[in-house]
């Protein structure tokens, strides 16, 4: 035990002598956190809370751009402008200013649009009277040869899904306008009918299933949203937890070059001791940095106008996995330092090989948008398992057991890291 | 019994064209202090590594105080002897006594003892008001004198050194063969390695002469000197 705890102190002292490496350790990703926080906050909140503004041209002055209107407003997502400085949009400034990248979108609804959704839904109710053997009543306009269409101008930046999802809206207002219309024709047609019955026509049911959503998360926070806090913090942590890789590689190798690491080996008794106090040591940094970068997603983050981070409700769980990403990062440092001979080797291979375990891991972008095969990969970077089980804690709500096969899998590499490590050690002997 | 004895050492390192020890047998007497000499890349570190158990030699033996070097003796062996490396086996970053603390906790030694021990040694070797200075600032013989420090904290019946007085100053060399000499008065043996005959001349009571991996010559100091010219080049006095 005394091996042990000769060792944190001294690593504890080396660290604390060493500026930039506590710059390295600490401020570095505090500030990465920070800024990588705030610069995808806006892509983040562009499918949530962002306002889209939309331009809106009424040539129309009847039913269909009401709904429209209404129906874009009713979201919270758009705000709808039909005039600029107090004059109403034409077609052709709005077109304009579109083009020059002011706004995303705009809609224009075509003069006798509203007309002709009455005259076709009248034309329906006419063909289905006369079928029945009923007088037909309605006014239908005269066939004519240009068909109306709504008008949309997209930014040409615009993203596929955003112009799908406006699309998709349109649709679903138009639908909404001819359904109404063509209901309250037939309603029309039947009452005619039977003028002493008016009152007695049960309502018609426009949606007879409904769509229902329940979250599956346990707990008090049920719906956590996926915002840039949540998924910056602790993705960047983790990225962060892992380059202590650098000052451990380093550590070692500066050992073995002047020697110390030969003192230590001509010492009697276990070296593994002098290992497990520097095993620990990291594992400790490591801890200890995952929390001040949760700290800043609790404090920090929330001052500059960002969410709140949400951190679940098993706090145990949430540190076990924080423990176990600290074994694994450390593990991989020991492996690093054994195998290369030079700092430069150590730092350069380490750098480079945890931006991509980084990368193919979900730390830049989740995985779950990655190619299939990339997915497949990515599930064998460590980083990947990490941010897996604290997505569990912290998104899902979840306990322990939730993150066991992930805890597994994180020790279990670490394990075999310091095999290979002790494997490679002992061969220099030889 | 030797202080060390080794017969027909051999060594050759994974992927080396030629052997660093080629059958190289000698041994020196319990309580001397005994040189190792020989010109650079002559086998003396290797010889040193396989003593204290940190290289398996491809065949020969070493014995260290009676003790044959197997894995099943190392721990033993490594209670009774001290190694002091050629490059400076300290940190930095720490200064000399925190370095010291360090290696004494990891002999199991702490408190009030081991502090004692090591103010007492740095009184010993001139460094007592540098105590507290980090090694990294200290001058070269500096180094070196905190470098015998901390193989001596466990108090080794054999002293084993890799050129202890490489690029060291006058002063700093007066003062680490003082004390070799006092450590071998103790009953200690020291084994000590060297390009220098001179060196080995004031201090050795023995020297034995490695080149290319064996044995050229054994004997005093005075009655090698024509050899070691031959080898080295460099006349005792140049």
């Amino acid at each position: 035990m005394l091996r042990i705890i000769a060792t944190i102190r001294k690593e504890w002292l080396l660290l604390r002598r060493d500026k930039a490496g506590l710059a390295l350790l600490f401020a570095m990703p505090l500030v990465l956190i920070t800024v990588m926080a705030l610069i995808q906050d806006a892509p983040f909140r562009d499918y949530q809370e962002v306002q889209f503004d939309i331009l809106t041209v009424d040539n129309d002055h009847g039913r269909l751009a009401r709904y429209v209107r209404e129906g874009l407003q009713s979201g919270g997502q758009f705000n709808v402008i039909d005039s600029i400085d107090g004059e109403p949009l034409s077609e052709e400034r709005a077109k304009e200013m579109v083009a020059e990248g002011k706004y995303k979108i705009s809609i224009t609804i075509p003069k006798g649009a509203t007309a002709e959704i009455v005259s076709n839904a009248n034309k329906i109710v006419n063909d289905i009277s006369k079928r029945m053997g009923l007088p037909s009543q309605l006014p239908v306009k005269a066939l004519s040869n240009d068909s109306l269409a709504v008008q949309l101008y997209f930014d040409p930046a615009a993203k596929k899904a955003f112009k799908s999802a406006i699309h998709q809206a349109l649709d679903n207002f138009l639908t909404q306008v001819e359904t109404d219309l063509l209901l309250e024709r037939i309603q029309m047609q039947l009452r005619s009918r039977d003028s002493l019955n008016q009152d007695t026509f049960p309502a018609i049911r426009l949606k007879a299933v409904a769509l229902r959503e329940t979250s599956l998360g346990e707990g008090k926070q049920i719906d956590v949203i996926s915002n840039s806090v949540q998924h910056n913090v602790p993705a960047w942590s983790i990225f962060a937890m892992f380059f202590i890789v650098i000052p451990i590689a380093g550590n070692m190798i500066r050992e073995r070059e002047d020697g110390s690491l030969v003192r230590m080996k001509l010492i009697p008794g276990n070296f593994l001791s002098v290992l497990t106090g520097k095993l620990l040591f990291f594992v400790g940094i490591c801890t200890v940095q995952f929390y001040l970068m949760i700290l800043v997603g609790l404090y920090l983050l929330p001052l500059l106008g960002l969410p709140k981070l949400q951190v679940g409700v098993d706090h145990v769980a949430g540190f076990l996995v924080a423990a176990s990403i600290g074994v694994t990062a450390t593990a991989y440092g020991i492996l690093i330092g054994t195998i290369f001979k030079t700092p430069n080797q150590a730092l350069n291979f380490g750098a480079v090989s945890i931006v991509i375990l980084s990368a193919i891991g979900g730390i830049w972008i989740p995985l779950e948008i990655m190619p299939e095969s990339m997915q497949l990969i990515g599930r064998l970077s460590p980083l990947s398992w990490g941010l897996d089980a604290i997505n569990d804690i912290y998104l899902r709500n979840g306990h322990i057991r939730y993150v066991l096969p992930d805890l597994a899998k994180l020790l279990g590499c670490g394990g075999a890291m310091l095999l290979v490590a002790a494997v490679v050690e002992q061969r220099r002997i030889g | 019994m030797n202080s060390i004895a080794v017969k027909d050492l051999q060594k050759t390192y994974a992927g080396a064209l030629v052997p660093s020890l080629s059958g190289l047998s000698c041994a020196f007497a319990e309580g001397k202090i005994a040189g190792l000499l020989g010109p650079n890349g002559a086998g003396k570190t290797t010889t040193i590594s396989i003593l204290c158990g940190l290289v398996e030699p491809t065949g020969g033996s070493a014995e260290i105080l009676g003790m044959p070097q197997t894995p099943a003796n190392r721990e033993a062996i490594k209670r009774i002897i001290g190694v002091v490396p050629q490059r400076i086996a300290l940190y930095p970053q720490l200064t000399a006594f925190e370095n010291l603390r360090y290696f004494g906790n990891l002999y199991g030694f702490s408190g009030r003892r081991l502090k004692d021990q090591i103010m007492q040694h740095l009184e010993t070797f001139g460094l007592e008001k540098a105590a507290h200075k980090e090694t990294g600032k200290f001058s070269g013989g500096m180094k070196r004198r905190a470098n015998i420090i901390a193989s001596i904290l466990h108090e080794p019946k054999l002293l084993v050194l890799d050129e202890p007085t490489a690029g060291v100053d006058v002063q700093s060399r007066s003062m680490i063969l003082q004390f070799l000499r006092d450590y071998n008065a103790k009953g200690n043996s020291v084994i000590y390695t060297s390009h220098l005959l001179e060196e080995a001349e004031q201090i050795c009571d023995e020297v034995a002469i490695i080149d290319e991996g064996k044995l050229v010559t054994q004997g005093t100091p005075s009655e090698l000197e024509d050899v070691f010219l031959h080898y080295t080049g460099h006349a005792v006095r140049d």
